[in-house]
């Protein structure tokens, strides 16, 4: 039992990790108000560029780095057309999407089917690993497990909600018109959060490559993207309930892994579906139930919103 | 500082088709360029991809074979757009169809005339039956469709091979992934061309009528143009987005019916062939308008038969998906840049000088 619970727990950890990443990500462009639908594609793209990297040069930390700069430039080429060309987000999200998936399937051809050369070691922390379950779950992990749920998020937080930028940048995405006329650059603050958050789709692409399922193939990513896309609703837009709902789904996930390695009597498909339908539960049923939960969890006003400084 | 260029509030359509043609024409420039700098030869390409669809006479069917999905997919995603709503999940409700036509066709056996139309109905309640949640979600709680559809599609694709591996596999073959050859077959029209194309289109036209020339399908219109306005007007809008929601992932089952009946004629894992998300992007080519649907339908079909033609030299089916992206993504530009208009300097200070 508690090897299951260490076991379920570690596999939460690692499949949380990458959705919490892409969701945090998709936090930022959010907060700012751009809707980036692109996430799958960018992800799709920083794992095959983050297995490219490792098999020319070993090192994961270097992979993730190129799958980073990958979702990076994949973020860039959104940014300018829905940002600086001020393109209608959905059509310029669902284009990211599939160019994302279209050609990470194209230059990872020949990498299909090949286990990644080099991968995250774990890294066990003294004293603390020898906690019964926690520990080795959570602190014998690999290193960038920290990053996703401890440093990213809080840095994100502090930002977000105690510095004068991220008040600017909050405004940005409730009321660009407003921003614009206190002097905040809205243009260039939508650009660079919208670029930064393609880059930890990026990462979160390539820290699902050189971790968890660590071998390429066609539709690797598997609607991650969209789950992630989903998060950032169920989280209310705010970067530490964007990272624990992720391990939340992580945990949905490993229940489908324990099921499958403990034989139950569910085919492993129906397992399958559980993330998928658990995202959908987790949207719809917080706002049937509770509908103040509506008010809480607002979407920034200017969401999906076009800035033109022309119209008054 | 002087403005040269000036936004339109609104634009012609002649201008916007405009600026599509030129944004489609410079994504297959674009293409052709990196096909040529990754070393294939453009000409030869060209010269095989023209014989390989309008070419001959096998182009043409398939050609034909293609757009018979694309025009009821891309009718799906078109309806829903009247509404202002955006169903990415034409995927899962295609897969949902060829399900429910799969179920009848294999295990109730009767005449062809009859086992059709119960494949048909059944495949399309199915359809209705996948978008149900989402469609639920959207009119009475306002939640995000375009997620709960999308990611219905997963569950679908899973479910289909799941049904094609497990319970519905064929034993006495043994193919892999597959479920037996169905009993029965819409009827071949032209070569491998069979009656669910001019079906396809008949339903099409018969949706554009409706939509455009009924009471309903103009209350349809007016609930997504000004949900407020419709309301204040006495139309039901909650009823009219579930009404068409419904109707849409009817269409996209519809594909997925036709798709099992008429080309494939067994149930098997990926039968969807991303023909939903390729609905997607001939709804936007189309623009809205039903009977445009059929033009987008035929350029998307060219560039999917094209793809064939690109897997002959060894790229994945997946580069059409990528070329496909890029058209979408030009457009989204040239749909932008089309409201622009060049603004001459002279024009421009007496404008400045009128303006309070």
């Amino acid at each position: 039992m508690i090897a299951l619970l260490t076991g379920m727990l570690a596999t939460a950890v690692l499949a949380g990790g990458v959705l919490a990443l892409a969701a945090l990500g998709e936090v930022l462009a959010e907060r700012v108000g751009v809707t980036n639908l692109g996430v799958e594609g960018l992800m799709s793209l920083g794992a095959v560029v983050a297995i490219i990297t490792v098999a020319a040069t070993p090192s994961p930390w270097l992979g993730l780095l190129a799958a980073t700069a990958a979702g990076t430039a994949g973020g860039m080429v959104f940014a300018f057309a829905a940002v600086i060309m001020r393109a209608n987000q959905v059509l310029c999200g669902l284009a990211v999407a599939f160019m994302g998936l279209g050609l990470s399937a194209t230059i990872g051809h020949d990498y299909a089917g090949m286990p990644s050369p080099a991968t995250f070691g774990h890294v066990a922390i003294p004293v603390l690993s020898a906690l019964p379950v926690v520990g080795p779950a959570i602190f014998a992990q690999n290193l960038p497990v920290y990053l996703i749920y401890l440093v990213l998020p809080a840095a994100a937080h502090w930002v977000m909600f105690h510095t004068r930028h991220g008040l600017n940048m909050r405004a940005v995405g409730e009321n660009p018109a407003a921003a614009d006329a206190a002097g905040i650059a809205v243009t260039s603050m939508r650009f660079w959060y919208v670029t930064l958050g393609a880059g930890l789709a990026g990462a979160a692409g390539g820290y699902l490559t050189l971790t968890y399922v660590p071998v390429w193939s066609e539709g690797l990513i598997a609607g991650r993207g969209w789950i992630a896309l989903a998060l950032v609703i169920f989280a209310g837009y705010r970067p530490f309930a964007a990272t624990l709902s992720g391990l939340l789904f992580g945990l949905i996930t490993a229940l489908s892994f324990v099921g499958q390695a403990r034989n139950w009597p569910i085919a492993p498909a129906i397992l399958n579906m559980l993330p998928y339908l658990g995202t959908i539960a987790f949207i719809i049923v917080p706002v049937v139930v509770w509908h103040r939960m509506r008010r809480v969890m607002a979407a920034p006003a200017a969401l999906g919103v076009p800035y033109h400084r022309d119209i008054r | 500082m002087a403005r040269i260029v000036q936004r339109l509030p609104s634009v012609s359509p002649g201008r916007v088709l405009a600026w599509r043609v030129g944004a489609v024409i410079a994504a297959l420039l674009l293409t052709t360029l990196f096909l040529a700098l990754s070393g294939r030869d453009p000409a030869l390409l060209a010269e095989l991809v023209v014989r390989s669809t309008v070419g001959s006479r096998f182009g043409l069917e398939d050609l034909a074979l293609f757009m018979t999905p694309l025009v009821l997919t891309g009718a799906a995603v078109t309806v829903t757009g009247r509404i202002g709503i955006w169903n990415i999940g034409a995927e899962g409700q295609f897969y949902a169809g060829a399900i429910g036509a799969a179920g009848i066709g294999l295990f109730v056996h009767g005449p062809a005339l009859l086992v059709l139309p119960l494949m048909t109905v059944c495949g399309v309640l199915c359809g209705m039956a996948w978008i149900l949640v989402p469609t639920l979600a959207r009119a009475y709680a306002g939640v995000n469709e375009i997620i709960t559809t999308l990611l219905l599609n997963f569950v679908a694709a899973l479910l289909t091979s799941y049904l094609a591996v497990g319970p519905w596999h064929d034993r006495v073959t043994g193919a892999l992934a597959s479920t037996a050859r169905l009993p029965v077959a819409i009827p071949d029209l032209w070569g491998v061309v069979h009656w669910g194309f001019p079906l396809a289109l008949a339903v099409v036209a018969a949706l554009a009528a409706t939509l455009d020339r009924t009471r309903w399908g103009y209350e349809v219109r007016i609930s997504g143009a000004n949900p407020e306005a419709a309301r204040y007007a006495g139309i039901p809008v909650r009823a009219r987005i579930v009404a068409v929601m419904l109707l849409s992932g009817a269409l996209a089952a519809l594909a997925g019916v036709s798709e099992v009946a008429g080309t494939v004629h067994r149930l098997q894992g990926g039968i969807a062939n991303n023909f939903g998300y390729f609905g997607i992007v001939v709804a936007v080519l189309a623009r809205g308008s039903c009977l445009n649907v059929l033009p987008a339908a035929l350029l998307m079909a060219f560039i999917l038969d094209s793809g064939i033609v690109l897997q002959t030299q060894q790229l994945t089916a997946s580069t059409v998906l990528a070329i496909t992206g890029l058209v979408l993504f030009m457009i989204a530009i040239g749909d932008e840049l089309a409201h622009y208009r060049p603004v001459s300097t002279s024009r421009l200070s007496t404008n400045k000088g009128a303006a309070p």
